[in-house]
């Protein structure tokens, strides 16, 4: 062997005797890689499976009766408004401002007559009876 | 066998069964996808516990990515190729980084004791100077003339032209002769 020579073809067709030796080596995988591979790929199908999952639970977690009141009502920003609107009631109740203390005594203290008006006076109940 | 169902079924189409919770579609591509990723892994790293991890992180990747696997795009094969090179990529580069010179004795479990000899050393051989050989002409020497894919292919998986593979591979050649021309000797070479 010349190994003083330039490179030549012939040279860089020797290096195939290293690749060949590199290709002989043992390169399965062993059973316990490929279990541990098929386990990251299982919880990976559950982890997927629990991502879609919560596009149901809303449904199931309106079941409750409150639940279902509040959603109907538009949720707690809605009992918020709700809340608010029970105070002043309650408040203007308590302690009414002039205007609507004048309006409410003109409708219950003003003595005025109350009128019944007969819409159909050719009608009497005893009609019904006996048709 | 549930399997058996499979076999005719290409990756891709695989792929898109895994994404909807398909058990046997996950244990047809483990046994389709690990034992290539896993020889890949150790053609690059010549380390066993390396390659498994990495062949372990590449199909992590695969599982991770099948809801979102674009059809047609690329071969599965093509892919894992490339996250494979990668990840040994970066594996070998910190290897440089903190200076281990250790070159792992080769495993060698079915030649006869004699010619496991000669093979193991010109494997030790090849690594050490594979290690000297720059990031992309290695990983293309690898690619090309341990692991046989075609050029097209390598040009593929690392996302460069096929002229310029050649390119790569021609000089990481010719490197890795100079590289082992001095160790001929040493390694009892007597085979032409």
């Amino acid at each position: 062997m010349n190994w003083g020579i330039p490179m030549t073809e012939r040279d860089l067709d020797n290096l195939d005797v290293f690749f060949d030796a590199a290709r002989r080596q043992a390169a399965d995988p062993s059973p316990d890689l490929m279990q541990r591979v098929l386990d990251n790929a299982l919880a990976e199908q559950q982890r997927l499976a629990a991502q879609a999952a919560p596009q149901a639970r809303p449904q199931r977690a309106a079941r409750g009766l409150l639940r279902q009141l509040l959603s109907a009502i538009g949720g707690w920003p809605a009992v918020a408004g709700l809340a608010t609107a029970s105070v002043t009631g309650l408040w203007i109740g308590v302690n009414p401002p002039a205007a609507v203390s004048t309006t409410a005594e003109a409708y219950l203290n003003s003595g005025a007559d109350t009128y019944l008006v007969d819409l159909m006076p050719g009608f009497q109940f005893d009609d019904m009876a006996e048709g | 066998m549930a399997l058996d169902a499979l076999s005719d079924v290409d990756d891709e189409a695989l792929l898109v069964l895994f994404a909807n919770g398909d058990a046997d579609a996950a244990r047809s591509l483990n046994l389709r996808l690990t034992p290539r990723a896993f020889a890949q892994a150790m053609r690059m790293l010549n380390n066993r516990a390396e390659a498994e991890d990495v062949a372990q992180e590449a199909m992590m990747r695969l599982w991770k990515i099948a809801p979102d696997w674009r059809q047609g795009e690329a071969k599965v094969t093509t892919w894992l190729y490339r996250v494979v090179a990668n990840l040994c990529t970066d594996r070998l580069r910190r290897q440089r980084s903190i200076g281990i010179d250790a070159i792992p004795e080769p495993e060698d479990d079915k030649a006869s004791a004699a010619d496991g000899i000669q093979d193991a050393a010109r494997i030790k051989a090849l690594y050490a100077a594979l290690d000297d050989l720059p990031e992309r002409q290695r990983q293309a020497v690898v690619l090309r003339h341990i692991e046989g894919l075609g050029n097209p292919e390598i040009a593929e998986a690392m996302e460069i032209s096929t002229e310029a593979v050649e390119s790569l591979t021609a000089r990481g050649k010719r490197a890795l002769s100079a590289l082992l021309k001095g160790r001929r000797d040493e390694l009892g070479y007597s085979d032409d």
